[in-house]
């Protein structure tokens, strides 16, 4: 590790935002790593959209503030959106009556750093008709022109919501294959909202786990795999686990003199404190991006 | 060169993809002087973070599989050798993957071994 301090490409700093009763996001602290490709997890409602909302200064939190590259978003907003290729959830574009084409020209006259050049491979790669109107683009493809929209200015911050949704099989393997190529060229920070965490695990380096407007894990996927483990444990016969071994559980299930867990700690301590427990341990496994999420939203759903 | 990255495989990404490079040296398929495809076209052909690719590249440069000669790309050391050394190092990750196997299912290292020696005996024949 460099004794540099980390510099990071967005950071939030209490970040709370209500829908009148409803939190949305609750002291929410972001620390995403400039070169990051962050995937944001959590359910439905659970305040990644409005997360990247707040980011792009779309949405006013109620409490604390959120700085992209050090800027501030609630003073800044304007600087700020220029940084960043923003992919909403939504499949609707805002001018359904333009042809892609004009879309396309309308979008890169906003963006100085707009790349024509590298615009008209995206369109091939994406395969985007420039004569066909807005209106008449079925979902997946009107998520492959947002790509194009997304990438062409090669912004130093990419915020995509739900990504892959919409795309069939074939063109979501082609756009997550298009992406690593354009993180190899182009120094990136990535932020992913998403719940479809498999398709995009092989390029995430760390992870934000929201649960109900919390924040209740972040980590880079190197302490992630190290910290968070499966232990499968032989136990006596009626064995019963000691209180100290609960309390950083994140799930547990039994099936005769074998238990199952997924625990936090480093592995050697983990192991040791179940052996002095008297439990036998047959197998650590460290755990994929989706089990790993699951485990931490479980818990969060068992008081 | 060929890498195939086992998706259940939970190591880190980056060593699979150093064990895959170990693995063309070692039977052959890859070369002294051999190109290894560019980090681009590797995290774009695997589907992964092209830094986890950089990383790969960067361990394995390390220990003299593989050398880089500016601008023009990464090449398959002429000083590595794949000899002794390296098949044992291939046949300790698979020992140990089987061990663990053999752990998980309750059986010992002796019964582990008997039974692969049965096995290579069988067909031998």
């Amino acid at each position: 590790m460099s004794g540099l301090p980390e510099s990071f490409a967005v950071a939030t700093h209490g970040l709370s935002m209500r829908y009148g009763k409803q939190a949305a996001l609750d002291a929410v602290d972001l620390r995403v790593p400039e070169g990051a490709v962050y995937v944001l997890i959590g359910a439905n409602g659970a305040g990644k959209s409005t997360a990247m909302k707040v980011l792009l200064n779309l949405e006013r939190p109620n409490a604390g503030r959120a700085e992209v590259f050090g800027l501030d978003t609630g003073v800044h907003g304007p600087e700020v959106r220029a940084q960043i290729g923003y992919m909403p959830e939504s499949h609707e574009h805002d001018y359904p009556w333009m042809t892609c084409g004009r879309l396309i020209r309308h979008v890169a006259a906003h963006y100085p750093a707009w790349d024509h050049t590298y615009a008209a491979r995206l369109v091939e790669v994406f395969g985007v008709r420039p004569e066909r109107k807005i209106r008449t683009l079925s979902k997946g493809e009107s998520r492959r022109l947002q790509f194009v929209l997304t990438l062409a200015h090669r912004p130093p911050l990419l915020l995509l919501d739900e990504p892959t949704d919409g795309l069939d099989p074939v063109m979501r393997n082609r756009t997550l294959a298009h992406l690593a190529e354009h993180l190899a060229d182009t120094p990136t920070t990535v932020v992913i909202a998403t719940h479809h965490i498999h398709e995009v695990e092989s390029l995430a380096d760390h992870v934000g786990v929201l649960s109900a407007g919390r924040l209740v894990a972040q980590m880079s996927r190197d302490e992630l795999r190290r910290t968070v483990r499966r232990y499968r444990v032989e136990v006596p016969e009626g064995w019963e686990a000691p209180a100290e071994l609960r309390t950083p559980t994140l799930r547990r299930s039994r099936g005769g003199r074998e238990v199952q867990w997924t625990l936090i700690g480093e592995e050697r301590d983990v192991a040791a404190r179940l052996a002095a427990a008297g439990a036998t341990v047959r197998e650590v496994t460290p755990l994929a991006l989706e089990e790993t999420a699951l485990a931490f939203l479980a818990e969060e759903e068992t008081p | 060169m060929l890498v195939n990255l086992d998706p259940q495989d939970a190591r880190p990404l980056y060593l699979q993809i150093m064990d895959e490079v170990r693995r063309a040296v070692v039977v052959g398929t890859l070369r002294a002087e051999d190109p290894l495809p560019s980090v681009r076209e590797l995290s774009a052909e695997l589907v992964v973070n092209p830094r986890t690719v950089s990383q790969a590249y960067q361990e394995l440069e390390r220990e003299g599989v593989i050398y880089v000669r500016r601008g023009q790309g990464t090449f398959v050391s002429p000083t590595f050798r794949r000899g002794a050394g390296e098949r044992r190092s291939l046949a300790l990750a698979v020992a140990k993957r089987a061990l663990l196997e053999a752990r998980r299912n309750g059986l010992s290292a002796e019964e582990l071994v008997t039974m692969i020696q049965k096995l290579a005996a069988r067909e031998d024949e």
